[in-house]
């Protein structure tokens, strides 16, 4: 039985924490009695059996009929998966959306369907590399799928292939890929590994258009996103599920199909990240060792390839499949049941270790952009009911923050550093007076569409998702991040963890207390 | 003289001047905390157990595999009769009343239950049993003893062909586990007493040989072993070599209307006769156990200067009696405790 | 029964004092002591005797220096092997009633013959019963192969031993009463001593070196007995300051920093290494020879230095004492105490003060007896580690 999440009081028997520091770690030691440290439960078990699950859950969804039922010949299907943002590291092989998409087309070959599309719904992100796409559905379905255009993936910049199906009472206009659109069902395939995925955020941003995902990823609703784990109180997830509701009356019929996986992020000898640190037997010590001082020494590069090499033996925990809504409403219980951990009041000044790897960047570089949006956007928000850290409280996050940049993935991202940030760290601002020139910038749009570069305005919407935590934070500290880089973002570089505290006590005072989310593995903190 | 405690004053000393050094030497080191070292458990942090592999909880089906059983045989064949004949030159009757058991081509499976002195009655009965049964023979031994370090518990399971059994705890686990090992035709060693004899004289059998006799249909042998105690009695810290008697007895089994305590009763007065006729012979115990005035075997309920007297009297008679010590008139207290 | 034993075996005794230099852990590994099965101590001659459970054992300073090999072989002759440390009890009798241990193995319980009516085990001036009588010799429960010790789930325990402990007393607070007692003979030694060379308004110096268990007591015991004292204390870590603070020292300083406190407070000079005046009286709970030499120093001639702490083999320099006429004094347990012509037993105080100053919150971690190691780790860097005092739990239900 995993042991629960919990929150530890540090004493002076207390071990160094582990920290992420890029494609490095570092262990800290944190003050005595004035800090805690907040441990995620133990991963949960997976399922025996996944394979049957999935046949169960598509042979008895919630309030739907049976997959088997909605399936006949002459029809036109639509399958739609989640894309390489999900799962952190990519979970090996089989992926649980081959698993979920071999038993749709098992079902769909049965019932004679020929017409049968199966999209990736990246929304504004890059395109899968091939190598990408078959690691993610299998070398069956690619096979069979990529060779005559109808395994492909969707592309927010193309007019023709797009439709509008209405508008919500907001005036948010919902246009969406016209394959989908004119579908006579729509299945899509889930992993959620946080409760921020799923639902009808699935399908309304990852095949919306550019003007479509406008209308939520944009400061003034990211500022009212407490938090993006927690769609109840989340001004992003409010306006997307009105656009679900426009979808579910006049769109396409849905199947939704969301998988959980649990925590088990690192393979052995990394499996060591996980475990608490008092646990840590002499083997996973001399592993620590020998692998902080060889990662120390390694090139970024060679560093970075092992790390995008990792391949997490998640397992899938639990399979949901029919009614958007009542699927995400289970998904989000078992999720929570496995990253919930209560905590009591808030912070002067949270720490966070920011690892080499964010939802925008697999197989890619950890630019300073997405260390803002991982620390500030994803990290920060882990909470429900209030943030970890108090309004006006100190945000301490390690990670090298060095200037690198990948040209291909991330072009818009050079120029947004470069241009906007020189000019702006105020989403608002640049929101007004840059966004526009960017979504629309043609070689962006070029590179978008037919190479496997992020959308041109994707770098302000990294820099949005941390809007929130941005402007609750009295003051921001990267330990260890490279000068420039980090006060070109509006925030303090310090050399050590002392340091940072000692940069911290301007605005927290001498003895403030401190919470350090302890990551691998994710958790949500619920803060009473 | 330097007495011996001058020796251990001046130990202390020079401890205490290396312990300096060491702390001068290794001030540098104190800055390698963890992960160097092993790290501290903050307070109120209940760190899971790991499961004790260890003790009772020690696996030793590989220890009955083949390899294992020819490492064994080798081993019991060589470097334990070696050490057996230095320490404890063994002689061994009443080989005879097993005789007929042995001939067989397949001799049944028998549970020896010998009293218990000494931890070389192990190694001795090992020796001793003839070799239809010793090349199976499993040995219940003390799990806090012989299981409680890993290369002590290696060492039973492997050399001695040990079962750990806990004794403290109530056997349930362990006598099914004996059960199923009879049930494959394997034979027994078992000490009935349950521990060492604190003082010479057996202590009360315990129903553990009697029990599983009953389940299992399987005959019980009563053994006796003399001198062991001598040799490394309870309490002694290093073996000093003498001379042993082991003693088999007629195999028994239960009578069909008798109960287990009964049953146990009678192991334990074969027991006590063969202790008569090691002491005596073989036509005076069987008088006296006729007659009822065999001397328990646990010995008289009386003071402890009484109970430690008779067994003076008796050890003179044993094998031990003849390991010549000539300058000593005092009676015989046992072993000695320091 | 389970119980942790200690045997004697000289090369692991080495062993354990060397390796606790760097790693006490290793120490506690390589000591002689162990969890093993132990036959059952036949009940003592004599009567008066019996059998009390453990709830809670504390591990003390001196059953850490028996097992890591630093105690004195002065004392080998006092006890006997093999045996089961544990004297900082709280148990329970067969009656359910709660007591705790006052583990001197004195007349009473040996037969011997008080040296006066009602004397606490510990009275007296000749120390021959210890060795003789019923028992194998011993000083203590704890120290004593025939009584057993506080490390086991059970031990003998003779009725002059027993002190009753109040329902609404927790185990956690009872647990502390026998080396709180310590701490309040020490600061009685001292306040004492003190009388002797006041004025009238003078209100008396008292420095206490080392706030462990028995030093944060004696800071609360002399604050008990001398409302008006001004109590200067040493102390390492954060944690102890803050408790030496919080039991009534008026000034807490770092160890090297005491002389200068001390100086400061009581107006001397300086002179070298020593005070021209200083403490009227230092109570030493650390026992090194370091620190018993700064106490002599910071005593103001014809004052009392108190050592509490237990010192083992130490190197001194009796010039300072020669010169500076201080009495250096034991203060090893407890037993009677005359306080303003009244006799008390020092048990009896302990309690009151155990009570009084919530001494539940010094007992900073538990461990049961199969995690020894750790527990005999954690108490052995119990200062570096922000504890206080560990102890065993043996009670069922936790």
């Amino acid at each position: 039985m995993p042991r629960p999440g919990f929150v530890l009081d540090v004493d002076r028997s207390t071990p160094p924490m582990l920290f992420w520091h890029g494609e490095k770690f570092s262990l800290e030691r944190l003050p005595a009695d004035r800090s805690r440290v907040i441990y995620p439960a133990e991963s949960f078990p997976g399922l025996e059996d996944p394979q049957s699950a999935i046949r169960d859950a598509l042979e008895n969804p919630l309030d739907m009929e049976p997959l088997r039922a909605l399936l006949h010949a002459d029809m036109k299907l639509t399958i739609c998966f989640d894309d390489a943002s999900l799962s952190l590291p990519k979970m090996r092989r089989p992926d649980s959306r081959q698993r979920i998409i071999e038993a749709v087309l098992d079902l769909a070959a049965e019932a004679g369907v020929d017409d049968v599309h199966i999209i990736a719904a990246l929304g504004l992100h890059r395109r899968m590399h091939d190598y990408e796409l078959r690691h993610v559905l299998g070398d069956r379905i690619f096979d069979a799928f990529a060779p005559n255009g109808t395994l492909y993936q969707h592309d927010a910049e193309d007019p023709e292939n797009l439709a509008v199906l209405g508008e919500t009472d907001h005036g948010e206009v919902l246009e969406i890929n016209r394959r989908v659109a004119e579908s006579d069902l729509v299945v899509y395939a889930n992993v959620n590994q946080v409760a921020m995925d799923g639902g009808w955020k699935s399908l309304v941003t990852g095949v919306a258009s550019y003007r479509c995902l406008s209308y939520h990823h944009n400061p003034e609703s990211l500022q009212n996103t407490r938090s993006l784990m927690d769609r109840h109180h989340s001004a992003l997830h409010h306006s997307i599920w009105r656009l679900g509701k426009v979808l579910r009356d006049s769109g396409p019929k849905v199947f939704q199909i969301e998988s959980t996986i649990n925590t088990d992020a690192f393979p052995s000898p990394f499996d060591f990240l996980s475990k608490r640190e008092w646990e840590w037997t002499a083997r996973d010590r001399m592993t620590y060792l020998a692998t902080a001082k060889t990662l120390d020494r390694m090139p970024r590069r060679a560093a970075r390839k092992i790390f995008h090499g990792i391949e997490a033996p998640y397992a899938m925990t639990g399979v949901y499949a029919g009614f958007t809504e009542s699927v995400h409403e289970r998904t989000l219980e078992d999720v929570y049941r496995q990253h919930i951990v209560e905590v009591e009041g808030q912070t002067d000044i949270l720490t966070l270790g920011v690892p080499f790897i964010s939802p925008y960047n697999p197989e890619s570089i950890m630019n300073p952009i997405l260390v803002m949006c991982m620390g500030l956007g994803y990290m920060f928000n882990m909470y429900r009911n209030k943030p970890l850290v108090r309004e006006g409280g100190v945000i301490i996050m390690t990670h090298p923050t060095y200037r690198d940049f990948h040209p291909v993935h991330h072009p818009s991202y050079i120029d947004f550093f470069d241009e906007v940030l020189a000019d702006t760290t105020d989403p608002a601002v640049m929101s007004e007076k840059w966004e526009k020139r960017y979504a629309e910038d043609e070689w962006y749009r070029h590179l978008y569409r037919t190479g496997n570069a992020y959308h041109g305005v994707h770098p302000f919407y990294a820099w949005y998702w941390g809007a929130h935590g941005q402007q609750w934070a009295g003051k921001v500290i990267i330990v260890g991040g490279d000068p420039t880089a980090v006060r070109r973002m509006g925030f303090t570089p310090a050399s050590t963890m002392d340091d940072a505290f000692e940069l911290a006590s301007d605005v927290v005072g001498r003895s403030p207390s401190i919470t350090h989310l302890h990551v691998p593995s994710v958790l949500v903190a619920d803060v009473k | 003289m330097r007495s011996k405690r001058h020796i251990t004053k001046r130990a202390q000393q020079f401890a205490g001047r290396a312990e300096q050094t060491i702390r001068s030497v290794a001030k540098p080191l104190a800055k390698y905390g963890f992960p160097w070292r092993a790290p501290t458990v903050p307070r109120g942090i209940e760190v899971p157990e790991k499961p004790d592999t260890l003790g009772s909880n020690f696996e030793t089906d590989w220890a009955r595999r083949p390899l294992a059983s020819v490492a064994r045989s080798a081993f019991i064949a060589g470097p334990l009769k070696l050490m057996t004949a230095v320490i404890a030159r063994p002689e061994v009757h009443g080989l005879d009343r097993l005789a007929d058991l042995s001939r067989l081509d397949d001799s049944p499976p028998l549970i020896f239950a010998p009293d218990h002195h000494s931890h070389l009655d192990t190694i001795v009965m090992i020796r001793a049993i003839p070799p239809a049964w010793r090349q199976d023979l499993v040995v219940a031994a003390a799990a806090d003893y012989f299981f409680d370090k890993r290369w002590k518990a290696t060492f039973s399971a492997l050399a001695l062909n040990a079962i750990p059994i806990d004794r403290e705890a109530t056997g349930r686990q362990s006598a099914d586990l004996f059960k199923e090992l009879i049930d494959d035709g394997r034979s027994l060693l078992i000490y009935p007493e349950g521990g060492r004899s604190p003082d010479g004289w057996a202590q009360p059998f315990k129903g553990g040989a009697a029990y599983l006799s009953a389940k299992t249909g399987v005959a019980v042998v009563p053994v006796h072993i003399e001198g062991t105690g001598a040799i490394f009695g309870k309490g002694m810290k290093r073996p000093r070599p003498g001379r042993t008697r082991v003693i088999f007895g007629a195999p028994l089994t239960s009578f069909e209307d008798e109960n287990t305590r009964r049953y146990n009763a009678r192991i334990e007065s074969a027991v006590g006769r063969l202790t008569e006729e090691s002491v005596s012979d073989y036509w005076t115990a069987a008088r006296k156990a006729s007659t009822g005035s065999a001397d328990r075997l646990s010995g008289p309920e009386t003071a402890s200067w009484r109970r430690k007297w008779m067994l003076t009297d008796r050890r003179r008679r044993e094998v031990s009696g003849r390991n010549s010590r000539p300058e000593r008139d005092w009676p015989n207290l046992g072993p000695r405790s320091r | 029964m389970r119980a942790l034993q200690v045997q004697h075996n000289v090369r692991r005794f080495g062993a354990a004092r060397l390796l606790s230099v760097t790693s006490p852990k290793a120490s506690a590994r390589i000591a002689p002591v162990h969890l093993r099965n132990v036959d059952d101590p036949p009940e003592p001659a004599g009567l008066g005797w019996s059998k009390v459970t453990t709830r809670l054992a504390g591990i003390c300073g001196s059953d850490l220096a028996l097992i890591d090999g630093h105690a004195s072989t002065y004392f080998e002759d006092f006890v006997s092997f093999p045996l089961i440390p544990g004297h900082e009890i709280i148990g329970e009798l067969e009656s359910g009633q709660r007591v705790v241990i006052e583990p001197v193995l004195g007349h009473a319980a040996r037969g011997s013959v008080p040296p006066w009516e009602s004397a606490a085990p510990a009275d007296g001036d000749d120390y021959a019963h210890l060795v003789r009588g019923h028992l194998k010799p011993g000083i203590q429960t704890g120290f004593c192969c025939s009584t057993g010790g506080g490390w086991a789930p059970w031990f003998w325990a003779h009725e002059s031993q027993l002190h009753p402990v109040p329902d609404d007393m927790s185990d956690e607070t009872a647990v502390l009463v026998e080396p709180l007692a310590g701490s309040v003979h020490a600061a009685l030694i001292a306040t004492q001593h003190t009388n002797h060379h006041l004025t009238d308004t003078e209100s008396p110096i008292i420095a206490v070196l080392g706030a462990g268990t028995m030093g944060l007591g004696a800071i609360a015991a002399v604050r008990g007995a001398l409302p008006n004292a001004r109590i200067i204390a040493g102390a390492r870590y954060p944690h102890q300051m803050r408790f030496a603070k919080g039991l009534g020292a008026d000034v807490v300083a770092p160890g090297d920093e005491l002389s200068r406190a001390v100086r400061r407070m009581s107006g001397a000079h300086r002179i070298g290494a020593s005070l021209s005046s200083g403490a009227h009286a230092t109570i030493n709970a650390v026992g090194d020879s370091a620190s018993i030499a700064l106490s002599i120093n910071i005593t103001r001639p014809r004052g009392a230095a108190v050592v509490l702490g237990m010192p083992g083999d130490t190197k001194l320099d009796l010039t300072p004492l020669w010169h500076r006429e201080v009495a250096l004094l034991g203060a090893y347990t407890y037993g009677t105490e005359h306080i303003d012509g009244a006799d008390v037993r020092t048990f009896d105080l302990a309690l009151a003060l155990a009570e009084r100053i919530d001494a539940e919150r010094l007992l900073s971690a538990t461990y049961r007896l199969d995690e020894h190691v750790e527990a005999l780790a954690h108490a052995a860097s119990a200062g570096r580690r922000g504890a206080v005092k560990i102890a065993f739990d043996l009670r069922e239900d936790h």
